[in-house]
C-alpha cells in the first residue's frame, strides 16, 4: 500500500487523543458522597461489565477514527494485477461477446466459466460508463443477436443476468462478425469488442477477421485465465440391432474421449437402457486418446425399440457427460407369398420351405408377417399392406395385375420372383418383363440323360457372390453352407444391356446367373434362377437357406419409415414422415417440442422439426385420422451435444483474429491502481454512526 | 401563613431557639398544638348545657332516658414521648440543603419543646454516634429540655460514627418504657444494615406503645440528579464507586421506589405511623403532620 500524500500521516498521532481523553475523564470524575451507595453498588454490579465494555468500545471506535482519518486523507492506494482490459469510461461504442456455449458450463474452481464471463461483463459495463452505447452478442452457435446498439444499462444486465450456458457448441468466427457490424453502424471513433471466452480450439475456426484496417479494437479476456480444462467425454454413440445377441440384441458402440494432459485410468462407463443402467464397463485413457466402448445389450421384453445412453462420471463439464441414442430393431416385414404351385401336402408345396425359412418354429419375434394367397386371390390382395411379395413358380400373370405389381414396385416395393415348373419362359416375355430384371430363357437340366451316380458331379453350385452385398453378409465368402448345395436345374436369363440399374448378385458354377437384383422406382426386384422348395437344387435343406431367405426379404422389403438421423446433434433440423396422420406432436427434453396439426400438417407427407435445442430423446406422438393417439416408436429420435465443443484445449495464438493492421489484442494482464480511501471514508463514517448510537446508549 | 425553609431556619443559631421559632412561631397560629397519646379514658357523664360539643352528645342514653348527657373523658395523667435519633453516617448526607441528620434534629428538637411545654414527659436516645448510643432518660422539667436539645445539637455537630442499627435503640427504648406507655418517635433514614429495624417496630408496638416513624431522605435521593462520570464515595465506609449516572439511573430509582414502597407497606402493617419526610420539605409541615395524625387516632380513640 502507497500513499499519495505520506506527510499527512502526521495526523495518526492524534490517536494518542481519545486514549488522554479517556485516562483524564476518568481522573476528572466529580466525587459525591453517597448515603445510599448500597442501592448503587446493587444496580452497579449489573451495569458494569456493560458498561465497561461499552466504554472500551468507545475508545476502540474513537481511537479507530483517529486513524482512518489521516490515513483517508494521505490518500492511500495499493495496485494489483488485472486480467481484463483497460476500459476508458464516456461515450464510445462496444459489444461484449460473452461465450455461453455449453463449453461455458465448465466449472472450474467451484464457478462456471459463464459465471465468470458474466461478472467480467457487468464489471465492463460498470467501468464503460452510461454515455457507451452497448450490445451483448451470445457466441454459441445459432444465437439470436441483437440488432442495435443500446445505452439501456439496466436491460443489457438483465440480460447478462439472464445468460445460461446454452447446448450449443461456440461460433466465435459469427459471433465476430456480427459485433464488427454492430460497431461499423456507430458513428463513435472509439469502438470496442470485448471477447469474454475461454477460447478453445473449437470455437475459433480460423475465419479471416470481419474487419479491415479501421475496424475496432478487440480486446481479448481469456475467462479460463490460462488455466488447462481436461475433459472426459462421450463423443459418439452407435446402436444396431445385434442379432448375435438374441431377437432382441443390440450393440451400442460408444467413444470416448479424454481431452486432457493426464492419463485417465479406470474410467467407468455405464450403459443406460430404457433408464435402467445395464451394463458397466471401464476404460483407460491415454491423453488425448479416444476409444471406442462397446457393448452389447437385450431391448426389455415386448419392446422393439428404446432409449439408450451412454454415461460417464460426472466432471468438471456434466453436459457431454452423456450421449443419447434411439435402438430401433428391424421392423416386421411383411410378406405376400404368391403360391404357384400349391400342394394339400405341406412339404411338397412350393412354399414349404420359404414359410419355414421367414418363421423358423413360427415365433412372434422372427421378424416377418407372412401371408400366403394363391395367384388367382392376388387381384383382391392390398399390395400397399405388404412390403415383399414372392412370386414362387407362378405362372405369367395377366397384364392388369402386373402392370398393379410393377406400380406398387415403383413406389417401393420389393419383389422376389423364383421360376418352377409352371413358369413359362415364353409368356412371362410377353406380360411378365416390367417385373423381372432380365427376360428369361429357358431352363437347363443338368442332369438330364446322366447316370445316377454322376448326377451329383453334374450339379451346379453357388460360386461368385457379392461378399458385400447386405444379403451376403452373414456369409463368409466359401460358405460351405451355400457353396454345398446342389443345383440341378435352373432358367437361363436373357442378355440385356440396361447395366445400370441390374447387378448380378451370385453365379452358378457354370457362369449363370444365380441371383439378380434391378431397381425399380423406389422399389427392388430380386430374380432366382431356380426353385425356391427342392425341385430343382436342395439349397432348403443347406444351412446357407435360412439366413439367404431372410435377408433377401429384409433386402427387398421397402423401408416403410425412414427414421431420423442416428447422429443428430442440437440446433439440427429433421424431417419427418406424416404418415397420413392428423397430428404430429414432438416432445423433447427440457419442455423442447412442437406440435403440427392443421395446415401444418395437412398435404404433406414430411414435416420440418427444427426446434432441436436441447441432448436427449425426443418422443413422436401421432394421431392418425380416427382420433386414436399413441407413440411413433419409429420416429423417435436421439440429438446429442457436438463433440467438438468438448475439446476445451485452448486455440492456437494464430487463430485468434486481429492480427491485422490497425486492429489490436489485449490479453496480458495489466496493472492497476486501486485507490482505498473511498474505502476509508466509508469506514469514517460508519465509525462515526458507530459512535454516536453508544453515547446515545450511554445516556 | 409561610413556611419555614429549612436551610433558613438552619442559619438560625442554637438548637433551642430553632425549636422554640418552630412550635411558638410556626405552630402557634394555626390552632392549639397539642401531642396526644392515643389513650383517652371515659370518666363520667353531664348533663348537656350549651357550649358543649355536640359530637360528645351520647345518643345511646337520650334514646333511655329521653334527657341529653355529655359524656366527659380523662386523659391519662402524663404522656410520655421517647425521641429516637439516626446518628449514623448515612444521616449526615445533606445534598443541596440541610443534612438528613439536621432536619431530624430540628423535627425532633421541635417534637420535645412541644412535649415539655405541655408538661409530658421526654426521653432521647441517639443511637450510630461515635460514642455510641446517648441515652436522655424521660423528664418533665423545663430543665430537662435543654439537656435534650444540647445532646441533640451534640450530636448533629460531633463525627459521623459507624453505621449503626436502629433496631438495638428501639429495643432498649422498650426497656426504659417499661409498662408504661408511650409514644415512640424515630427520626431516621432507615439505610438499616441488618434490616431488623421492622421487628423492632413491631415489637414496640405489641408492648402497646405508639410508634411513628419520620423517615428523612434528601430530594436528591430519590430523584438521582447527578450527571457525567461521577465518583461515589460511601459515608459510612471506604466504598467508592466511578459510574455515569446515566447508565445507572433507572435502575437506581426502581430500587430506591421499591425500598420506600416495602417500607411503607410494613410498618403500616405493623401499625406504625409512616412520615416520609424530605429534607427540603418545612419542619413545621412535618410537625403539623404527625400532629394531626395523632389527634386524629385520639378522637378515633375515643370514639371507640
Amino acid at each position: 500500500m502507497s500513499f499519495l500524500a505520506p506527510l499527512l500521516l502526521l495526523g495518526l498521532a492524534g490517536l494518542l487523543v481519545p486514549i488522554a481523553i479517556h485516562l483524564i475523564g476518568r481522573r476528572r470524575a466529580k466525587v459525591v458522597r453517597f448515603a445510599a451507595l448500597e442501592f448503587l453498588i446493587a444496580t452497579r454490579r449489573r451495569t458494569a461489565r456493560r458498561f465497561q465494555l461499552r466504554e472500551r468500545l468507545l475508545l476502540l471506535v474513537r481511537v479507530l477514527l483517529c486513524v482512518a482519518l489521516p490515513l483517508a486523507v494521505a490518500k492511500p492506494f495499493t495496485s494489483c494485477a488485472s486480467r481484463g482490459p483497460l476500459v476508458a469510461r464516456g461515450p464510445q461504442a462496444a459489444v461484449l461477446i460473452v461465450d455461453d456455449s455449453f463449453t461455458a458450463g465448465y466449472r472450474l474452481d467451484g464457478r462456471t466459466l459463464l459465471g465468470r464471463a458474466v461478472d467480467e461483463a457487468a464489471r465492463l459495463l460498470t467501468q464503460l460508463g452510461p454515455e457507451a452505447e452497448v450490445a451483448v452478442v451470445r457466441a454459441s452457435e445459432g444465437a439470436v443477436h441483437p440488432t442495435e446498439l443500446s445505452r439501456e444499462h439496466l436491460r443489457l444486465r438483465d440480460q447478462l443476468a439472464d445468460l445460461s450456458p446454452t447446448a450449443r457448441p461456440a461460433d466465435l468466427d459469427r459471433a465476430l462478425a456480427r459485433a464488427a457490424q454492430l460497431l461499423s453502424g456507430s458513428n463513435h471513433a472509439r469502438r470496442t469488442i470485448y471477447l469474454l471466452s475461454p477460447l478453445t480450439t473449437a470455437a475459433l475456426r480460423g475465419a479471416d477477421p470481419p474487419w479491415g484496417a479501421d475496424g475496432p479494437t478487440l480486446e481479448v479476456l481469456d475467462i479460463r485465465n490460462g488455466a488447462a480444462l481436461p475433459n472426459l467425454a462421450v463423443v459418439g454413440l452407435r446402436v444396431e440391432p445385434d442379432p448375435g445377441a438374441g431377437s432382441r440384441g443390440i450393440a451400442a458402440v460408444a467413444e470416448i474421449a479424454n481431452h486432457s494432459l493426464l492419463p485417465a485410468a479406470g474410467v467407468t462407463v455405464n450403459l443406460k437402457v430404457a433408464g435402467q443402467i445395464i451394463a458397466r464397463g471401464q476404460v483407460d485413457l491415454a491423453p488425448g486418446e479416444t476409444k471406442h466402448k462397446r457393448f452389447l445389450a437385450t431391448l426389455p421384453p415386448g419392446r422393439r425399440s428404446a432409449e439408450v445412453a451412454v454415461e460417464l462420471p460426472t466432471d468438471a463439464l456434466p453436459a457431454d457427460d452423456r450421449r443419447h441414442a434411439m435402438a430401433q430393431l428391424r421392423d416386421e416385414v411383411r410378406v405376400l407369398l404368391v403360391d404357384g404351385d400349391p400342394h394339400a401336402a405341406r412339404h411338397d408345396d412350393e412354399l414349404f420351405y420359404v414359410e419355414a425359412a421367414l418363421r423358423p418354429g413360427d415365433r412372434a419375434e422372427a421378424g416377418t408377417v407372412v401371408t400366403k394367397i394363391t395367384p388367382d386371390e392376388l387381384d383382391d390382395a392390398e399390395l400397399e399392406q405388404h412390403d415383399v411379395v414372392v412370386l414362387a413358380n407362378v405362372a405369367a400373370l395377366p397384364a392388369d395385375p402386373v402392370a398393379r405389381l410393377a406400380a406398387w414396385v415403383t413406389a417401393g416395393g420389393g419383389l422376389l420372383v423364383a421360376p418352377g415348373d409352371r413358369v413359362d419362359p415364353a409368356a412371362y416375355e410377353r406380360t411378365m418383363l416390367p417385373l423381372l430384371p432380365q427376360s428369361l430363357r429357358d431352363p437347363i437340366d443338368t442332369a438330364w440323360g446322366a447316370a445316377p451316380d454322376e448326377r451329383a458331379a453334374r450339379a451346379l453350385h453357388l460360386t461368385k457372390w457379392e461378399a458385400d452385398h447386405p444379403i451376403f453378409a452373414p456369409f463368409a465368402r466359401d460358405a460351405p453352407g451355400l457353396s454345398d448345395a446342389r443345383f440341378t436345374k435352373i432358367v437361363l436369363l436373357g442378355p440385356t444391356t440396361d447395366t445400370d440399374d441390374r447387378k448380378v448378385l451370385a453365379r452358378f458354377t457354370n457362369g449363370a446367373a444365380a441371383l439378380v437384383e434391378a431397381r425399380k422406382g423406389d422399389g427392388r426386384l430380386l430374380l432366382y434362377a431356380s426353385t425356391l422348395d427342392r425341385d430343382w437344387n436342395d439349397l432348403p435343406i443347406h444351412p446357407g437357406y435360412l439366413p439367404l431367405i431372410q435377408e433377401s426379404v429384409r433386402h427387398l422389403a421397402r423401408r416403410r419409415v425412414e427414421g431420423a438421423a442416428a447422429a443428430m446433434l442440437v440446433g439440427q433440423g429433421t424431417s419427418l414422415p406424416t404418415l397420413d396422420l392428423r397430428k404430429l406432436e414432438v416432445r423433447g427434453p427440457e419442455h423442447t417440442g412442437a406440435v403440427f396439426e392443421g395446415a401444418r400438417i395437412e398435404g404433406r407427407r414430411a414435416v420440418r422439426f427444427t426446434g432441436t435445442d436441447a441432448p436427449g430423446i425426443y418422443r413422436v406422438i401421432g394421431t392418425d385420422r380416427t382420433g386414436a393417439t399413441r407413440d411413433r416408436d419409429e420416429l423417435e429420435f436421439a440429438v446429442n451435444l457436438d463433440p467438438r465443443g468438448s475439446d476445451l484445449s485452448p486455440a492456437p495464438a494464430n487463430l485468434i483474429p486481429g492480427a491485422g493492421a490497425g486492429v489490436e489484442t489485449r490479453s496480458r494482464p495489466s496493472e492497476r491502481r486501486v485507490e482505498l480511501w473511498h474505502a476509508l471514508a466509508a469506514a469514517l463514517l460508519v465509525l462515526l454512526l458507530v459512535e454516536s448510537v453508544l453515547i446515545q446508549r450511554a445516556r | 401563613m409561610p413556611r419555614l425553609d429549612p436551610v433558613a431556619l438552619a442559619r438560625l443559631g442554637s438548637l433551642p431557639l430553632k425549636a422554640r421559632v418552630i412550635v411558638e412561631g410556626a405552630l402557634s397560629g394555626l390552632h392549639r398544638a397539642r401531642l396526644h397519646g392515643s389513650s383517652v379514658e371515659f370518666a363520667e357523664h353531664k348533663e348537656y348545657s350549651p357550649g358543649d360539643e355536640l359530637r360528645h352528645v351520647d345518643w345511646r342514653a337520650y334514646a333511655k332516658l329521653d334527657r341529653y348527657y355529655v359524656k366527659q373523658y380523662e386523659q391519662e395523667s402524663q404522656l410520655t414521648v421517647f425521641v429516637v435519633l439516626d446518628g449514623s453516617g448515612s444521616m449526615r448526607f445533606a445534598g443541596a440543603g440541610i443534612s438528613k441528620l439536621e432536619y431530624a434534629g430540628l423535627c425532633l428538637a421541635a417534637l420535645a419543646y412541644l412535649v415539655v411545654q405541655q408538661q409530658d414527659k421526654i426521653g432521647l436516645l441517639v443511637f450510630g454516634g461515635p460514642g455510641g448510643d446517648i441515652l436522655v432518660p424521660a423528664r418533665a422539667r423545663t430543665s430537662h429540655l435543654t439537656d435534650v436539645l444540647g445532646v441533640i445539637d451534640g450530636a448533629i455537630a460531633g463525627d459521623s460514627g459507624d453505621d449503626g442499627s436502629p433496631a438495638a435503640a428501639l429495643d432498649r427504648v422498650g426497656e426504659l418504657a417499661r409498662r408504661k406507655r408511650a409514644l415512640v418517635v424515630l427520626a431516621s433514614d432507615l439505610f438499616d444494615p441488618d434490616d431488623r429495624t421492622v421487628a423492632a417496630l413491631r415489637r414496640l408496638r405489641a408492648q402497646r406503645h405508639d410508634v411513628a416513624v419520620l423517615h428523612i431522605l434528601a430530594p436528591e435521593e430519590r430523584s438521582f440528579p447527578y450527571e457525567g462520570l461521577t465518583l461515589f464515595e460511601a459515608l459510612e465506609s471506604d466504598h467508592r464507586l466511578l459510574a455515569n449516572p446515566a447508565a445507572i439511573r433507572k435502575d437506581y430509582l426502581d430500587r430506591m421506589d421499591g425500598f420506600l414502597r416495602r417500607v411503607s407497606d410494613e410498618l403500616t402493617a405493623a401499625g406504625v405511623e409512616y412520615h416520609l419526610c424530605p429534607t427540603d420539605r418545612a419542619v413545621e409541615d412535618t410537625l403539623l403532620e404527625l400532629l394531626a395524625t395523632r389527634q386524629r387516632l385520639q378522637l378515633s380513640g375515643a370514639r371507640r
